[in-house]
């Protein structure tokens, strides 16, 4: 798992990801988050990298 | 203590329709009633569904004697007699072997293409044939059939093989055992007896008495899913093709599956609402109104049989407790997602099968049966899990589970990348065993994995199959060689084969000199292939069609290898 910025170019990246958001409805932000997770998900493909990612997101709770 | 209120019995309830002929078998008055002490039995299996039935037909080919007790007279369970339908390859190897493959072809339906659906549009197909591992063996992907087909045909093999006595309207009633063996109360027709056993085989099912009667402690999952199922006939315009619905529109967006079995029969499986009540979802007049909203108003069918349920996911911690083998849904029960039940019931049964007998035999020491419970528990905690992952996609609880369902049905519409999150049941497999005692793993090897049922050529030209040469081994391990082999080579290996049971074929191709030993011909390189070894190399392949070890050279490996095979302690030390 990278931890250390990797990024092209990270504000844009922010701004995209708010733009996209929004106008939609809560019920539409979950739905739009999951599907780009997923998408996400997929670019990385490697199972521990995966692992990795979600055991950090449990830990920034 | 005697326990007679425990039933036998899967409990299907609510059944209507016309339901299937079911084959009766008749009560004999077993001999022991009357004489005053308890008779020997060295092997009983208590149950007479596949898997205990598939136990009872392999032990009756390697000549090996048992009693199997059954407290009904009939295969499937009376009026309630449609259970599995869908066969695995490797199942299909192993009903080859035991006589029984050319009666399931000709009844069954061979099927490789599945299409999935969500709402109106495809998200999902696939085809068997096309993907790898199917190709090899000489029986297809899968065979569709209902479940009691496959009893009355191994019925039937039983009692033409002898050796094993088939003892129907036999009910267990009680059971100890110590350490000089089983001792089991049977209740019949004509009065009750009891049997002293060394080895008991559990094959009862999901209700298992014995299971409860020993305390046999299991993990268990209950789910709020619950299904319906119709078997009908239709009489106009039948589907065309095996579909699933993740969401159907014609069932308040519910799962569907649809599969076409013997006779005709389609077999159409409807999610119900968690709440739904059994009775009421089951009667013919809503059936039939449920059939019209997927297949059109116009469309007749005769049904045969119904049948509402509900599932849970169960698994010993061990698969042996004393003198009792757990096999079939008695050792674990999971969702019918991936026919993952009868299909590992019949792997149990064919791995315990050779093992008894090579240690009944006197060609096996008895800590090889400790390694029934290293490869079946492997085997039986994998499939809780594949197939738990499947009720959770296909019963998502609200919420987040949802939405992320919702997620991937809607990007895999679009994108070949979501497809392989739609889990509507991952199909079933020969269970590879990764740690087992009766294995010799080494770098690279594929010891415990399955060996398909492959074609090649005997030495006089004529077409065989791993099958036959199994058949041929007779309950012994088969040592494969690959290529030439040293006069040194020779001489070891008849050594081997002098002292040990087993059975040495070299494999050579097609304008290859053979050596002295017996031989075959590999000329499509497939026998190799399926045993994944090298060229110059051995395997060592078990009655089970299982690869003990494989090897690069006739040295100690190979001797160890055999050891482990025959469950010798210290090989492995």
């Amino acid at each position: 798992m990278i931890t250390t910025p990797n990024w092209q170019d990270a504000d844009t990246f922010y701004e995209q990801l708010l733009d996209a958001q929004a106008d939609l409805s809560p019920e539409q932000i979950q739905a739009f988050s999951a599907r780009l997770i997923l998408l996400l998900a997929n670019q990385m493909g490697d199972a521990r990298v995966l692992a990795d990612c979600i055991a950090a997101a449990r830990e920034a709770l | 203590m005697t326990y007679k209120e425990v039933a036998h019995t899967n409990g299907y309830e609510f059944t209507q329709g016309g339901g299937y002929e079911l084959p009766t078998y008749p009560f004999v008055p077993p001999p022991e009633i009357g004489s005053g002490a308890p008779a020997r039995h060295p092997i009983v299996i208590v149950g007479g569904g596949i898997t205990g039935l598939t136990l009872a037909c392999s032990l009756a080919r390697l000549g090996v004697p048992a009693i199997l007790i059954d407290e009904d007279d009939t295969v499937g369970v009376k009026g309630a007699s449609s259970r599995g339908i869908c066969y695995t390859q490797k199942s299909l190897e192993i009903f080859e072997r035991l006589g029984i493959y050319e009666h399931i072809a000709a009844k069954g339906v061979q099927w490789s293409v599945g299409r999935t659906y969500a709402g109106h549009d495809e998200v999902y197909s696939f085809d068997l044939r096309q993907q790898g591992g199917y190709r090899l063996s000489q029986q297809p992907p899968f065979i569709n059939i209902q479940q009691f087909y496959i009893e009355a045909f191994l019925v039937d093999r039983i009692n033409a093989l002898g050796h094993v006595q088939l003892r129907w309207r036999n009910r267990l009633t009680a059971f100890e055992q110590d350490e000089h063996g089983a001792l089991l109360s049977i209740e019949t027709p004509a009065g009750a007896y009891q049997v002293r056993a060394e080895h008991v085989i559990d094959a009862t099912g999901s209700a298992s008495p014995l299971r409860k009667w020993l305390q046999v402690p299991f993990d268990s999952k209950r789910g709020d899913d619950r299904w319906c199922i119709a078997d009908v006939r239709f009489t106009t315009r039948p589907p065309q093709e095996r579909h699933t619905w993740i969401e159907a529109p014609f069932n308040e967006n519910r799962a569907v599956w649809q599969h076409l079995m013997g006779d005709d029969v389609w077999r159409i499986d409807y999610q119900m609402a968690p709440n739904a009540d059994p009775a009421y979802v089951s009667r013919e007049d809503v059936v039939r109104e449920r059939l019209a909203r997927q297949f059109g108003p116009e469309v007749e069918v005769e049904i045969v049989w119904v049948g509402p349920y509900a599932y849970r996911s169960e698994c010993v911690h061990a698969m042996r407790h004393g003198r009792v083998f757990f096999m079939g849904d008695s050792a674990k029960v999971v969702s019918p997602f991936g026919a993952r039940g009868g299909n590992t019931g019949v792997a149990d049964a064919d791995n315990l099968a050779w093992k008894l007998a090579a240690v009944m035999r006197g060609r096996a020491a008895p800590a090889l049966l400790e390694s029934y419970g290293d490869e079946r528990l492997e085997a039986a905690r994998e499939n809780v899990r594949v197939t738990n992952r499947t009720a959770r996609f296909l019963r998502p609880a609200d919420g987040i589970e949802r939405t992320y369902r919702n997620a991937a049905i809607a990007l895999a519409k679009r994108h070949a990348f979501a497809r392989p999150l739609i889990n509507t049941g991952r199909m079933a497999v020969a269970n590879p065993y990764t740690r087992s005692r009766a294995c010799l793993y080494g770098e690279g090897s594929a010891a415990g994995q399955s060996v398909q049922n492959v074609a090649f050529a005997w030495a006089d030209g004529r077409e065989g199959r791993l099958n036959q040469l199994l058949d041929w081994a007779a309950g012994d391990l088969l040592l494969l060689c690959f290529g030439p082999l040293s006069r040194a080579d020779r001489k070891r290996l008849a050594g081997l084969s002098a002292t040990a049971p087993l059975r040495v074929v070299q494999v050579v191709g097609a304008d290859d000199a053979a050596q002295c030993l017996e031989h075959v011909r590999d000329l499509k390189g497939a026998l190799r292939d399926a045993c994944q070894a090298a060229a110059g190399g051995w395997a060592l392949v078990r009655p089970d069609a299982y690869l003990a070890a494989h090897g690069r050279a006739v040295n100690a490996d190979l001797v160890q290898a055999i050891g482990l095979a025959l469950g010798l302690t210290g090989v492995n030390a």
